[in-house]
């Protein structure tokens, strides 16, 4: 299980620009659920997740996986246990290195690295066997960087190096929004069916209402950095995105400024 | 130009040669703007003349030591960076400096002359080759090996870390590298081999001097533009093949501005020469002008 406990994040504290971006959130996520997370610009979706990454330090509050406080927990430390897909294909890959050296950074987040050579044969052919899944044809392009690869591709590869090791927890930062509609919804159906295969935890951030209710077993929508509705089980199955939208004006007495990038 | 001079070339762009491959860990693989080496060139001079002259050390253990302190030189570089956000350029800068002073205090004085002791080169005095002959050849062994290890050590999982460390770091530490270390561990690693570069220099000319670190990093730099401009780099091994190669461009370059009285060149032109060489390398590199093009390049698939 992974746990924000009353996380308070301020930016520019101390500024003229110091802008409250968390206040108070208490989000807990039980060992292998799979949750969908909402919200309109500067909402705090995005600094929950680099909370739980270890990006953001916190003001206060603690952050704990499996019962253990990793609130101080450097990056590369939590990576070991959270793994993360970005927004941006280009920061999920090294495109200087090709993708089977991708792949071998990738393992080496949970097994030890060390001064042997990073790829042995036998990496070749299991990561040959994992990018066949993706029926894209990369398995016989292992040697070529990852700058030549497509973004849609790119980000097929980062969401497989993500689920590489032994990590259980996975992050999802809108990591379908840089792609176009076809190549976002081969990406998100690949997540949906590795993270149902893996048995992961995972929190996925949308800007999409549509795609928040359609994945994964539980919605949480954030705004002015609270958590204002958490839904799961039946509540949220009969969901429709104008159901969601009616009550965030009746819970917040006014209109989701963003409403055409929440129902896209 | 006459055997002597092209050997004498060959010699000195070897020794830039370890410059250029540790100007090559730094800007190209860490992307990490290092100007320590102007103070870790000579440091690895004063730190070889010193344990041989002062303190009658081996010649060949004096070399090891001042390529140690060379990383503990970068060590302290990167240290200024990670630790306590200083500036990459500013905390080269500030180590550059005060190596001059410590320079000073190592050899207690400006210079430390290498005269009636052994040195590295004398151990082949036996082979009944003059040492002009030898000196290249040696160089050429050391920078090749020294070019081997870096090769083997960039595919390595610490080396594809490394890399990655430099060209995205975010990913880097999405996947559990210490992007803080790797810098560490690199600068370290590159200025050992500008020190190593500094103690062999010191060694073919016969002393050390404070000043003989200025402008190494702008040869460091020059021969990893000319290199990587003119020859393939596309994978670690052509790139670092073509920064030696542009190490033994450059210094003939510099040779050709010393000695081109033919083409009304004077010795004092050797700035300008070496100006254009480089200026002509990035024009080049901008419009895929070069031997470059002569090679096959990959496409996008």
């Amino acid at each position: 299980m992974i746990e924000l406990k009353d996380i308070h994040v301020t930016f520019n504290k101390g500024t003229p620009l110091e802008t409250p971006a968390l206040r108070g959130v208490d989000f807990k996520v039980p060992t292998g659920q799979f949750v969908t997370v909402i919200g309109s610009n500067g909402a705090g979706k995005s600094t929950s997740l680099n909370v739980l990454a270890g990006i953001v330090p916190v003001e206060r509050g603690t952050v704990t996986l499996g019962g253990e406080d990793i609130t101080n927990w450097p990056v590369h430390k939590r990576a070991r246990m959270i793994s993360r897909v970005f927004q941006d294909p280009k920061i999920g890959t090294c495109e200087d290195l090709t993708i089977l050296e991708n792949f071998a950074l990738a393992h080496g987040r949970t097994a030890p690295r060390g001064i042997r050579f990073a790829i042995e044969r036998s990496m070749r052919a299991a990561t040959a066997e994992r990018v066949k899944v993706l029926g894209l044809g990369l398995e016989n392009r292992l040697d070529d960087k990852v700058g030549l690869l497509s973004g849609g591709q790119r980000q097929a590869v980062s969401l497989l190096m993500a689920t590489t090791g032994q990590s259980s927890v996975l992050l999802l930062d809108e990591h379908t929004a840089a792609l176009d509609p076809k190549t976002a919804d081969f990406v998100l159906e690949t997540t949906r069916t590795i993270v149902e295969r893996l048995g992961l935890t995972a929190v996925m951030v949308t800007h999409s209402m549509a795609q928040a209710l359609s994945t994964g077993e539980r919605t949480v929508m954030f705004h002015r950095g609270k958590i204002i509705f958490d839904a799961s089980g039946k509540e949220r199955a009969g969901m429709k995105v104008e159901d969601l939208l009616h009550l965030f004006k009746k819970t917040q007495g006014e209109e989701l400024s963003d409403d055409n990038l929440l129902l896209g | 130009m006459s055997l002597y001079e092209l050997l004498g070339t060959l010699e000195t762009g070897f020794v830039f040669g370890l410059v250029a491959l540790g100007a090559y860990l730094t800007f190209r693989i860490l992307d990490f703007p290092d100007l320590t080496v102007e103070g870790s060139f000579p440091l690895g001079a004063a730190v070889c003349a010193a344990l041989i002259v002062t303190l009658g050390w081996n010649p060949w253990l004096a070399t090891g030591v001042a390529a140690v302190a060379g990383f503990a030189a970068g060590w302290t570089t990167a240290y200024l960076n990670v630790r306590f956000n200083i500036l990459h350029i500013l905390a080269g800068i500030l180590l550059a400096i005060s190596l001059y002073s410590i320079n000073l205090r190592i050899m207690g004085g400006p210079n430390e002359p290498l005269l009636g002791v052994d040195t590295v080169f004398d151990t082949f005095g036996g082979f009944g080759v003059a040492g002009y002959v030898i000196s290249p050849i040696f160089l050429g062994a050391v920078t090749l090996t020294v070019l081997i290890l870096i090769n083997l050590f960039l595919h390595t999982g610490w080396g594809i870390a490394m890399r990655a460390a430099g060209a995205n770091p975010s990913m880097a530490q999405a996947n559990g590298i210490n992007v803080g270390s790797m810098k560490l561990f690199g600068v370290g690693l590159a200025n050992a081999m500008t020190a190593l570069a500094g103690a062999l220099f010191a060694q073919i000319f016969g002393a050390a001097d404070a000043y003989m670190g200025i402008g190494v990093i702008i040869v460091g730099l020059a021969s990893v533009i000319v290199g990587t401009s003119l020859l393939p780099s596309r994978t670690i091994l052509q790139a670092t093949l073509a920064c030696i190669a542009g190490a033994v461009l450059y210094r003939f370059a510099v040779a050709l501005a010393l000695n081109a009285d033919f083409l009304g060149l004077r010795a004092s032109d050797v700035q300008l020469v070496t100006a254009v060489l480089v200026a002509l390398a990035l024009i080049g590199q901008v419009s895929g002008i070069g031997i470059k093009r002569f090679f096959k390049t990959s496409k996008p698939k």
